[in-house]
């Protein structure tokens, strides 16, 4: 009764939220309340008993994608002007015919969804029962670094893709990222350094634990990989971390040592076990952490340039 | 737990994504060759790959050694093929070109940032013709457009940044369809193999919900007509090597997924209505592409139009294979077609890039006289346009042929006459390009220019791309008797 009742007030609360990300006329409104949305979507996932997904959008749904449209929306500010930049809004008469089509997708959707008939047997089912020659305890790893792991070492090389577009945009719009930084130097809230004493290296702990307890429970590269983006952007914005137009041979290899290393031990497996991207025999428990191990470098930190707007980071203590 | 099947097909996909790797790592500027030598691995890893589809039929192989639905399959069967044999034979030309084209002095950012988009391009476009899972298609498609969209902003001018801008917004609402459909067809069957897919999936309402879903997405990768609109200014402000990766290879493998979709996973739904309704999409392809290509006064927008136009002719084979007398035919040219128009589109691309190199601007009107300078960049553009056209003896006349004997042996004359009236439109829209390239230039004109020299290379990619047409118009055996390895059981 409780349940169905919290459930209810879920789907209300998703549904008035995305209406008004929508329907909002001011920019800046719609994306607080997108950010908004993004949380109450992770509590949903956890509500469906995916705590995996819930983890991830939290991070990287609501955390970090919402950095980056503030910074966006700051970006979009007219240089030396206090003003608000609106987009013109839409007419009435094409806001009208995207609802209506957007209300008929969802209503083909909904139907063809309310007409499936469960198969009878499935590809998750099978990873349940089949979990134990994996290698690992969680069934979402096995998912993504073993049985489907061609997938996992696509989707980092998206993020690497979606790096080196940003760069080729972003320096002749010249205005990216999220604007003057402060000098650490100079003056900031007495509290700042303090604060960050204590959250830089719990974050760095909390990424580490996820990152290590991918392999039997939720947790994994991705979100660990979120949590150190979210410590960069932390950084960035406190000015430790200034933008620079190069990108140094250090941050080369976190780019993409990680996807090598992925790639070489998938090679390798046509040699050492049955196949590209197989495990030798009884080592896939280690290999798996350390594949692990350099994508969330792979996925922290094109997460955290691509907030800052800039080509590479330099520290600047104080 | 067993691999199954060739190694060279997870290479095509490995070696070009690290070479990508590897000079995103060092550096284009202190690596020049690696380019080159990850093109000509990658040559020998899809070679291989053909010539065991050709000897021992289609390949299956399976990532990590698990089967399907567990697992990932790469699978290449004749079409795939001969899809990657032809991306080779681009990627080939096309890293041969951009070398001397980025490396002149004035493009040094640009060189550091092409190399590993294309790369990274150039493994997911085998990725997507060798995928045989429906997630990891979706995967290989969002890296295809995420690398597409950056090749088409790298100059950074305010008209190719807007292109591309415009390109991404349509392209991520187009993976968001597939994607939509993609789950749809999970939840229906279980798994996402798309000849499992195929046999589980039927034909009611939520599969055709998902198809429709699925098929939308495709076209508008693909830029079929109505959903084009996004295509012309893309390739037309990219610069010339991406130009022609993206009107040869990535259009096309929005296309080829729609043939491969229609007659793999949902032969059940392929209905008369149906193949009427996709055919009837591409045929306005055909006729609206080519008679906007007549309208233009820039080399390049009449070659992307002519793009937009040819990515009509290969769905004509689904209103046609449903007709028995029709499909067999209209299989070879349908396949053969997207082979044909690649390399043409290709060669027609880089032979307008040196144009546009040594004059400086690629405006109809101010061709004039330029034959003499640029005789073989001329020449070049003049055979890919004659194969574009349908004349013999090339493999564009070869591949219209097969699916306009096709159309007439099946009694299907309306789609017969797209063909023949396609045809005439290309010969329109060709000639009056030629025709302005080879006029005399007009003695009143003021003191010209000089046009700029072209690294030799340049000059000789164009014309060797026109030739491979040609010789796949002369010589179409081999290719044919690969494209029936594993030929779909849907046809007639």
């Amino acid at each position: 009764m409780i349940d169905r009742a919290f459930d209810l007030l879920l789907i209300g609360g998703m549904l008035g939220l995305a209406v008004q990300v929508v329907a909002s006329r001011a920019l800046f409104r719609s994306v607080v309340l997108f950010i908004a949305l993004g949380l109450l979507m992770a509590v949903v996932w956890a509500r469906l008993a995916a705590p995996d997904l819930a983890l991830a959008e939290a991070a990287i749904g609501a955390g970090l994608t919402g950095a980056l449209l503030l910074a966006a929306y700051r970006a979009l500010q007219p240089a030396g002007e206090a003003g608000d930049a609106e987009p013109a809004a839409l007419p009435r008469r094409w806001a009208l015919v995207a609802a209506v089509l957007s209300g008929a997708l969802v209503a083909a959707i909904g139907w063809a969804v309310l007409g499936l008939e469960p198969p009878a047997a499935s590809a998750g089912r099978e990873a349940l029962a089949r979990l134990g020659e994996s290698g690992v305890k969680s069934p979402i790893t096995a998912v993504l670094l073993s049985f489907r792991a061609v997938d996992t070492l696509a989707e980092v090389v998206v993020l690497f893709a979606a790096f080196l577009g940003a760069r080729v945009v972003a320096e002749p719009l010249g205005r990216a990222g999220p604007g003057p930084r402060p000098d650490p130097a100079g003056g900031e809230p007495v509290l700042m350094p303090l604060l960050l004493r204590v959250t830089v290296p719990m974050g760095v702990l909390v990424a580490g634990y996820l990152l290590w307890s991918g392999g039997h429970q939720p947790g994994g590269a991705f979100q660990a990989g979120a949590v150190l983006a979210a410590l960069g952007v932390l950084l960035r914005l406190t000015g430790r971390l200034q933008p620079v137009a190069e990108t140094s041979p250090a941050e080369r290899l976190a780019l993409v040592g990680g996807i090598v290393l992925f790639s070489a031990i998938g090679l390798a497996g046509a040699g050492m076990a049955s196949a590209v991207l197989a495990y030798p025999e009884g080592w896939a428990y280690t290999l798996i952490l350390l594949i692990e191990t350099g994508l969330t470098l792979a996925i922290a930190l094109p997460l955290t340039l691509l907030f800052s707007g800039s080509a590479g980071l330099r520290w600047r203590g104080r | 737990m067993a691999a199954g099947g060739a190694l060279s097909l997870p290479l095509a996909f490995l070696l070009p994504l690290l070479t990508a790797l590897v000079v995103f790592l060092l550096g284009a500027r202190r690596a020049p060759w690696l380019p080159g030598i990850g093109a000509l691995a990658t040559v020998a890893a899809v070679a291989d790959a053909v010539r065991h589809v050709a000897a021992h039929g289609p390949q299956a192989y399976h990532l990590g050694g698990w089967m399907p639905p567990l697992g990932v399959e790469l699978y290449a069967d004749g079409l795939a093929a001969l899809m990657l044999a032809m991306t080779a034979a681009v990627g080939l030309a096309v890293t041969a070109y951009a070398g001397p084209y980025l490396h002149d002095g004035h493009h040094h950012q640009e060189a550091e940032r092409f190399w590993p988009l294309w790369l990274v391009q150039w493994a997911a476009l085998n990725g997507t013709f060798l995928a045989a899972d429906l997630f990891n298609l979706y995967i290989m498609l969002e890296l295809v457009t995420l690398t597409a969209v950056p090749l088409v902003a790298i100059t950074g001018d305010r008209a190719s940044l807007g292109a591309a801008m415009r390109y991404l917004l349509l392209a991520l609402l187009a993976s968001l369809a597939y994607l939509l459909g993609v789950a749809l067809l999970y939840g229906g069957t279980g798994t996402l193999h798309l000849r499992q897919v195929g046999e589980l999936v039927g034909a009611g309402g939520p599969a055709a919900v998902a198809a429709a879903l699925i098929t939308a997405g495709l076209l508008l990768k693909g830029a079929i007509f109505p959903l084009h609109t996004w295509l012309v200014p893309a390739h037309s402000n990219a610069p010339a090597p991406a130009s022609a990766v993206l009107s040869a290879l990535v259009v096309q493998a929005g296309v080829y997924l729609v043939l491969r979709l229609w007659l793999w996973t949902f032969p059940a739904l392929l209905s008369p209505a149906v193949g009427w309704l996709l055919g009837g999409l591409g045929a306005a392809s055909v006729l609206y592409g080519s008679l906007q290509a007549l309208r233009q006064s820039r080399l390049k927008p009449v070659i992307a139009y002519s793009t937009v136009a040819q990515l009509g002719y290969p769905l004509l084979l689904l209103p046609l294979a449903a007709v028995p007398a029709a499909a067999a035919q209209a299989w070879q040219g349908a396949a053969y077609y997207i082979v044909a128009h690649g390399l043409a589109k290709a060669g027609a691309f880089l032979a307008a890039g040196n144009i546009r190199y040594s004059l400086g601007h690629d405006r109809l009107a101010g061709l004039r006289g330029i034959a003499p300078e640029l005789s073989v960049s001329v020449l070049a553009l003049g055979l890919a346009f004659v194969s574009l056209m349908g004349l013999p003896p090339t493999a564009g006349f070869l591949a219209k042929w097969q699916l306009l004997s096709g159309a007439l042996g099946g009694g299907q004359w309306p789609w017969a006459a797209v063909i023949v009236l396609g045809g005439l439109l290309a010969a329109g829209y060709g000639l009056r390009v030629l025709a302005m390239a080879l006029a005399a230039a007009p003695s009143d004109e003021p003191v010209r220019r000089p046009p700029q020299r072209l690294p030799r290379r340049m000059v000789a990619v164009p014309l060797l791309l026109a030739l491979a047409v040609y010789l796949l118009g002369v010589s179409a055996v081999p290719a044919l008797r690969l494209l029936e390895q594993g030929a779909p059981e849907a046809l007639g």
